[in-house]
């Protein structure tokens, strides 16, 4: 039993439009473990958010919800030729399959278009509106990334890296467990990804001197080496000197020092 | 949930079942729920693991264990015996006594802990001073999680549920399998022949020295990722490796350029699919796709 498991038989729940029993297992699983009473509550919120439904939306409305739409469908596994033509309902029955939290997430994004952008008003309004929809998207992103990366599986905690970079780093419980990945788990590989999260974000500054200590206290070369090649795409020259500078002191593997001089060679003026 | 009904635990020792030296010994372990997929979960601190899909709903283990003499240890091992040797002495737990008309008896028991509970199966072997090798045959669709600390090597074949393989002086080999996988080597290669290509969640093997070389099977949709700082990539695929990390960047006075070094890159098999990574410091990279 895990998180996961909960969340699949809620959103089944939902969908079978009946509240399936829960089952003493999960019940117990709530009880030891609260804080996922707060993902129950938001998901359903998030259902029963459809009270616009009847709200028909504007014709550029519409082309937003079917690109969403697109982009969802690109997301999953193919769509059978057939099933291009039909309904709005049917492809969002399709995206339903209770047994991944990225399905959900596509279907999220989906229902929040369809749902909440279907006011009929325009200008500003709707603009707030798209503001107000990407935090929750980005929201819900970050709650599935942090679940995910709660999970035991290896595989399953890359998902939630990968789930991570749908959403802003504003959650900072999302970068403290996006740190404490880099510096405890058990995967090269998820630390690997989790540096790579890193790559992109542009307020990086704020995260030097945690990155800069995960490096020097590192003792797998891999990690250190992406760590410092992390801080050295900063371009700061500060930065390049005081690497160098720890690897005199070996506190650095050497490797390190070869990435900072390929780095130099081929940065110019 | 927490069910502590051990189902079955069955301990290995030269002593008690009087198992020879190098002897092999067979189990059969019937799983909880033979209907439902089931988890493998396998720790040797030395030693071999070769782990075979079949359509069964049992667990068959072949153990061969036997017995490291301090000769066999590499220069490293011996060097960490004689610092924990030299701790232990320093707590005073090994303090010398008398001997006499004592004779010395050689420390040959075997150990190798079997233990299933609700379709999870966990074999250990932690001891240091001991070499296993092991052949396990599951159930085709379970999950096998396999860490070997010295020397061994992994082989995994026709497993069709998620796999996490970790060897830190062995290699890993596997094939017919379809992941999710994420597998992880310090000198040592992994190889990789993918059947098919799970959908739901990324794939990603690492290796610091060693080399890394997937094949895989022609329908095959992914997004391959490739990171080297000093290997080589060999790519046999039809599709080109595009960096997937912007590399150009502007500085505020829009005087300076930077090209990132190392960065990933990527390029899309079939139009592209679930994500697949492979990462190395100085092995190479081998891609090949069947025609």
């Amino acid at each position: 039993m895990n998180p996961t498991d909960i969340i699949d038989w809620k959103i089944a729940s939902l969908t079978n439009g009946s509240q399936l029993m829960m089952t003493d297992e999960m019940t117990s699983y709530i009880e030891q473990n609260p804080e996922i009473l707060e993902e129950l509550n938001f998901i359903e919120l998030f259902w029963h958010n459809k009270s616009h439904e009847d709200v028909q939306p504007s014709a550029q409305l519409d082309a937003n919800f079917y690109q969403m739409l697109s982009r969802a469908q690109a997301a999953q596994s193919p769509v059978k030729e057939s099933d291009k033509h039909s309904t709005l309902l049917s492809f969002v029955q399709q995206l339903f399959v209770p047994k991944a939290l990225v399905q959900f997430a596509s279907l999220a994004l989906v229902f929040t278009l369809g749902f909440n952008l279907n006011q009929p008003t325009i200008g500003d309004k709707q603009q707030v509106g798209l503001v107000s929809l990407q935090q929750e998207v980005s929201s819900l992103n970050t709650m599935l990334a942090l679940s995910m990366l709660e999970q035991s599986s290896a595989s399953q905690r890359l998902s939630g890296v990968a789930y991570s970079k749908q959403s802003d780093l504003s959650d900072p419980l999302l970068v403290e467990k996006l740190m404490g990945l880099i510096a405890t788990d058990t995967s090269t590989s998820v630390r690997l990804a989790a540096i790579n999260r890193f790559v992109n974000v542009q307020n990086i500054n704020t995260y030097t001197e945690q990155l800069l200590t995960l490096a020097i206290t590192e003792d797998n070369a891999l990690i250190q080496i992406a760590l410092c090649r992390l801080l050295l795409n900063q371009g700061s020259a500060e930065l390049s000197t005081r690497l160098k500078g720890l690897v005199k002191e070996n506190k650095l593997p050497p490797e390190v020092d070869e990435i900072i001089q390929a780095n130099s060679a081929v940065s110019f003026t | 949930m927490k069910n502590t009904l051990i189902k079955s635990i069955i301990i290995l020792s030269s002593l008690t079942f009087g198992v020879a030296n190098g002897a092999e010994k067979n189990y059969s372990l019937p799983l909880s729920n033979p209907s439902e997929p089931a988890s493998l979960k396998v720790e040797l601190y030395r030693g071999t693991v070769r782990v075979i899909g079949y359509q069964g709903d049992k667990v068959e283990i072949t153990a061969n264990i036997s017995v490291v003499e301090n000769k066999d240890l590499s220069a490293k091992e011996k060097k960490i015996t004689a610092k924990i040797a030299k701790k232990l002495s320093q707590h005073g737990q090994t303090k010398t006594r008398s001997i006499e008309g004592l004779k010395a008896v050689n420390n040959s028991m075997l150990h190798l802990e079997i233990e299933e509970e609700n379709n999870e199966v966990e074999i250990t072997s932690e001891s240091m001073n001991q070499y296993v090798d092991l052949v396990i045959k599951v159930p085709s669709k379970s999950s096998v999680e396999l860490e070997v600390y010295q020397g061994g090597d992994i082989h995994v074949e026709d497993i069709q549920g998620s796999l996490e393989l970790e060897s830190y002086q062995g290699g890993i080999t596997a094939s017919n399998v379809s992941g999710p996988l994420v597998a992880e080597t310090y000198t040592q290669d992994i190889v990789i022949n993918f059947s098919d290509f799970d959908k739901a969640s990324p794939t990603s093997l690492t290796s610091y020295t060693g080399n890394v070389d997937i094949s895989l099977a022609k329908s095959i949709k992914a997004n391959v990722n490739v990171q080297t700082y000093q290997g080589k990539i060999f790519s046999g695929l039809d599709s080109d490796f595009i960096p997937n990390e912007d590399v150009k960047k502007q500085s505020k006075k829009g005087k300076k350029q930077k090209i990132v070094i190392g960065g990933m890159m990527q390029a899309k098999v079939n139009g592209g699919g679930q994500e697949l990574s492979l990462i190395t410091y100085s092995g190479n990279l081998y891609i090949r796709k069947e025609k």
